[in-house]
């Protein structure tokens, strides 16, 4: 294993989210909202979460531009209560040493065990 | 249900929009990284979402966002985005996929600084139908 980490998403995290990628659906910041789209609570963005991967990559390959290539699919939403937030745990393997010194990385993301990414996969620059 | 007759269709490309440092800095410091560094490998989804708004808002199309789940996300870099990059976006509508009942959305948007290819980003939406 080459990546194991844990990452806790706040609610101020997602306001301070929403406002840096312009994507403020009140699903992810106000919990009638989230309540009244049949969600239990506010959600993170998905793409918080991969964002949150990609920390995890970047931190290991030891530069933070050394991501190529990087697709997940959305399996589960990521509740984030008012207090305390919700913890992601991103644990990552080489699945496939490439040329040119790239590495094809899966990474398995869960939020109270539950995978929340996946599949999660990125070709990443070896360090 | 979304106009399957959309599928290939092409948007005019978004005028150009010039990356600042700033909001590389949001954009980092939002996700707890330190705010001095390059534009994270997720970035450009703060382009590739406005720019399909146009989407979003023509009625004849038919994309209802309060029915609308993020399914699949996945970027192709040609180079980093570095601040002072006039960067457009072409969303081209490359697939509609209708399954009991629910719409499954896939763009495509090419990112480009003026000729230069930087990124190609592709998303899924899974659209609830009425059922």
């Amino acid at each position: 294993m080459i990546i194991d980490t844990a990452y806790t998403i706040t609610r101020a995290d997602l306001v301070a989210y929403a406002n840096a990628s312009g994507d403020q659906n009140p699903i992810h910041q106000d919990e009638l909202a989230a309540k009244a789209a049949g969600l239990p609570d506010v959600i993170a963005h998905g793409m918080y979460t991969m964002g949150l991967g990609a920390r995890a990559l970047t931190a290991w390959a030891g530069s933070e531009d050394a991501i190529l290539e990087y697709t997940v699919r959305f399996a589960k939403p990521v509740v984030v209560p008012a207090e305390g937030g919700a913890e992601v745990r991103i644990t990552g393997e080489i699945r496939k040493e490439l040329e040119d010194g790239l590495v094809e990385v899966n990474l398995t993301v869960t939020c109270g065990g539950e995978k929340v990414l996946a599949p999660a996969r990125a070709t990443v620059r070896k360090p | 249900m979304l106009n399957a007759a959309y599928v290939g269709r092409t948007l005019p490309a978004t005028a150009p929009h010039v990356v600042t440092s700033a909001e590389v800095a949001a954009f980092r410091a939002a996700l707890g990284m330190s705010a001095e560094g390059p534009a994270p490998a997720t970035f450009l989804v703060s382009h590739t979402l406005p720019a399909s708004d146009r989407l979003v808002d023509d009625p004849d199309f038919g994309l209802d966002f309060t029915r609308v789940l993020h399914r699949e996300q996945r970027f192709a870099h040609a180079r980093p985005v570095v601040p002072g990059d006039a960067l457009t976006c072409t969303v081209h509508v490359e697939s509609i996929k209708t399954v009991a009942g629910n719409d499954v959305l896939t763009t495509r948007t090419e990112v480009a600084a003026g000729d230069e290819t930087v990124s190609t980003v592709w998303t899924t939406l899974f659209v609830r139908g009425d059922a």
